[in-house]
């Protein structure tokens, strides 16, 4: 039994880029205890939504997250028009999953990096956002931003896209799909990789359910659920398998995001190529009334969106349940007896974005 | 395809007892939401398969307090905290407390008060 | 005697600035694996340079004579090495200079640096028996522990040391903290314990350390040229293939454990070294 010393991990620690304060009371190495305190960050953004009219809100709800920011925006667009009753063009529809996917693709080759970062492959690290690059260049040549594009807004999307652009970008993201596969053959084989990774963070299939995970955290626990199979947007006319992995540790989770960028990716090729003509943005009339419980697939895991209209330009409640703050209970659970060499790991493993947990 | 989004109405005091029920037959928690209008507004989510209910209950502005559900589902209490910190709701019985510290705001109860809804309170937020 | 007073001394003076020019082309050849760039060839010592103006912040002094201790042992141990002095002696004086750095490391009142320490105290444990290893194989293999003696033997002792060799290779990882190994401290900030061993070290205490690692490096990688120090060519070869192969060993692996570290050099390493040593033993015993 070695002498208990508490280590102080965050707000500021170069492992994990995320104002999240966790004490951890180790014995020599070994966590016996892990103390999270959260909130340096609550900006209040849901209370903004009082002050600021219905569709000018679309793009503070885009400033939720500064990765998966695209998502936010434009399922705060789907729950208004789920209230309003709006049906948005086909068109829209399809280009709103377009951006969905690269969205995807580039948080989790983001999050591949600072993993890499964590188990101090720095070499792996700067290939994965290499990559990431590629995908960033296809977000700006459609939106012309490359993180917050702005491109949903309530009844549509912002700027079509001619056929021409998006076979341009499926070209250049097929290129970048090839070179991921070689990078995702280092993730799945490489010993060094797999020593730091298997078996690390346990979290059974029955306290991943239990605890409220979501995402790719639960699917690493071997549950198959995934938001898009609900068919929001363009989904119910894509083909979508979960990727389910049943090993419950630190590895199942990175190997489910690694094939979901692989599925990105080919998603994104289908897209371009299927994407119907027509108008993209459809008029709305009138202010919202009623409430709406929406429900889509954050590359984090299920994010929830509530908003709930009282007739007038001003909503009286917006609220999002970010992926993050659903699998903080369970990263607790994982934390509990790990190495310290493993805490950085393990936090990023669940990919936290505590400033959209927070909001 | 999109589930129906079934809300159901109860009674604080039922809360416990139906979210056990929600527990033994499998159901994961979504989330826990908090709104000021008249009254609290607070929706517990649940989803299985491919259904996603809903449980609302009402609590008056004023020292409101309803039970903790963290016995059933722990992961609860991320949002219990968050909506004590924000609304000011106190929650009996919650497993691990954060006593007012899980979000740090300059202003009390920041979300209490509504501009939508006028309850005469000013609006701090 | 005069000659090796001069070696001795030119290790002194020289050591820091190849030491320096050195890990300059270990970060381009880094950043050339990475698909990067890459900093100027001098950054080190534009970085040194920036060090040493910077204030010093520590909550103890004894952390800046713990310091000067480590680079004072470590300019002892490569003077003897360079002078062609006591192969132990040298060993010695290298593992007191790393003491000194734990010890400095134990005198901040931080668990990033105390576990730093803690785990810098494992890598040498896993590191000191294959150096005293090397040792004993040079003595097997040429009849003394003097650098000066060893470096005039005919036969290079690579053809009698090529366990120990790699034993000793491996070690290498270890002492220029590279992944898998740069696990009490890396070069750069990024892990659990951010920079371990040194996070409580700033300012000229800091610019010491990273001088003191330049001289480590050097003395090290002469050790290397000693297995082949009839043919100097092939020896400075020699000892460039390392280091080559160490920037892609550090960007081909994570960084690993201190379990793994430990067990990896005790078994694989230590076992190389050992079934090395005993082999030639016998047979330098028999045909002597």
């Amino acid at each position: 039994m070695g002498e208990r010393t508490v280590i102080p991990f965050g707000p500021q620690h170069p492992v994990l880029p995320e104002p999240i304060h966790i004490d951890l009371v180790v014995e020599d190495e070994h966590v016996v205890e892990a103390i999270p305190s959260f909130g340096f960050i609550h900006r209040g953004l849901e209370k903004l939504v009082e002050k600021k009219d219905f569709h000018e809100f679309t793009y503070v709800a885009e400033r939720v997250c500064g990765i998966c920011s695209y998502i936010h925006g434009m399922g705060y667009c789907q729950a208004v028009e789920t209230v309003m009753n709006i049906q948005i063009p086909p068109r829209a529809k399809w280009l709103r999953t377009f951006w969905c996917e690269l969205s995807r693709a580039h948080s989790h080759l983001l999050w591949a990096g600072l993993l890499a970062d964590a188990f101090g492959f720095e070499n792996l690290f700067m290939q994965c956002w290499r990559i990431r690059e590629t995908v960033l260049d296809v977000i700006e040549e459609t939106t012309g931003g490359r993180v917050i594009f702005g491109s949903a807004k309530i009844g549509g999307v912002r700027r079509d896209v001619d056929n021409d652009t998006l076979k341009r970008c499926a070209v250049k993201i097929a290129s970048a799909a090839a070179e991921f596969e070689e990078l995702k053959k280092v993730f799945r084989d490489d010993y060094s990789v797999k020593q730091r990774l298997c078996g690390i963070g346990m979290l059974s299939r029955d306290d991943a359910w239990t605890l409220g995970a979501v995402g790719p955290t639960l699917r690493g626990s071997g549950v198959r659920t995934d938001t898009r199979l609900e068919g929001y947007a363009a989904y119910n006319e894509l083909k979508i398998e979960p990727i389910v992995e049943t090993a419950c540790d630190s590895y199942a989770r990175c190997m489910v995001r690694m094939h979901e960028v692989t599925q990105s990716f080919d998603l994104i090729q289908e897209i371009a190529a299927r994407t119907p003509e027509g108008p993209v943005f459809e008029k709305p009339s009138g202010y919202p009334n009623g409430e709406y419980f929406a429900r889509l697939e954050q590359p984090r895991g299920e994010v929830i969106y509530y908003v709930k209209g009282n007739g007038t330009k001003n909503l009286s409640r917006f609220r999002v349940r970010t992926p993050t703050f659903a699998n903080i209970p369970p990263l607790l659970h994982m934390l509990q007896g790990c190495e310290l060499a493993d805490v950085g790991l393990i936090v990023l493993t669940i990919d936290p974005c505590i400033s959209c947990a927070e909001r | 395809m999109i589930p129906e989004q079934v809300i159901h109405d109860i009674e604080p005091a039922a809360l416990r007892e139906r979210t056990a029920a929600y527990r033994r037959d499998g159901w994961r928690l979504v989330q826990i939401c908090s709104t000021t209008l008249d009254v609290f507004e607070l929706s517990y989510s649940f989803t299985r398969d491919d259904r996603f209910e809903h449980l609302r209950l009402r609590l008056p502005l004023e020292g409101a307090q309803v039970d903790s559900i963290t016995e059933e589902y722990f992961g609860a209490f991320a949002y219990e905290n968050e909506i004590h910190d924000l609304f000011g709701i106190r929650f009996d019985g919650l497993k691990l407390d954060y006593l007012g510290n899980f979000f740090k705001t300059s202003v009390s109860k920041p979300f209490a008060t509504s501009m939508c809804v006028v309850t005469g309170g000013k609006n701090n937020g | 005697m005069t000659r090796n007073f001069l070696a001795g001394f030119a290790y002194l003076l020289l050591a820091p600035v190849i030491g320096a020019l050195l890990a300059g082309v270990d970060r381009r050849i880094t950043a050339r694996m990475q698909g990067r760039r890459g900093p100027p060839i001098l950054q080190p010592v534009y970085d040194l340079l920036k060090l040493m103006h910077k204030e010093s912040i520590g909550a103890r002094r004894t952390g800046h004579f713990f310091v000067l201790g480590h680079l004072v042992f470590m300019m002892a141990a490569g003077f003897e090495f360079f002078f062609g002095g006591d192969l132990l002696i040298v060993i010695f004086a290298f593992a007191l200079s790393s003491i000194f750095l734990v010890l400095g490391a134990y005198a901040a009142h931080s668990p990033f640096s105390h576990i730093g320490a803690e785990r810098e105290l494992l890598q040498m444990m896993a590191a000191e028996p294959i150096l005293l290893l090397t040792a004993m194989g040079f003595y097997i293999a040429n009849g003394s522990f003097r650098v000066e003696e060893i470096s005039a033997s005919p036969v290079p002792a690579l053809l009698w040391l090529p366990g120990i060799f790699a034993a000793l290779a491996f070690i290498l990882t270890i002492k220029l903290r590279k992944s898998p190994f740069d696990l009490a401290t890396s070069h750069h900030a990024h892990q659990e314990i951010v920079k371990g061993l040194t996070t409580e070290f700033s300012g000229l205490s800091l610019a010491i350390i990273e001088v003191t690692h330049w001289y480590e490096t050097i003395m090290l990688l002469g050790i290397f040229y000693l297995f082949l120090a009839p043919y100097p060519a092939a020896a400075v070869l020699l000892v460039a293939v390392v280091y080559l192969l160490e920037i892609l060993l550090d960007n081909t692996s994570a960084r690993m454990k201190w379990q793994w570290a430990m067990k990896s050099s005790w078994t694989t390493a230590s076992l190389l070294g050992a079934i090395n040593l005993i082999v030639v033993y016998y047979w330098l015993g028999v045909q002597p």
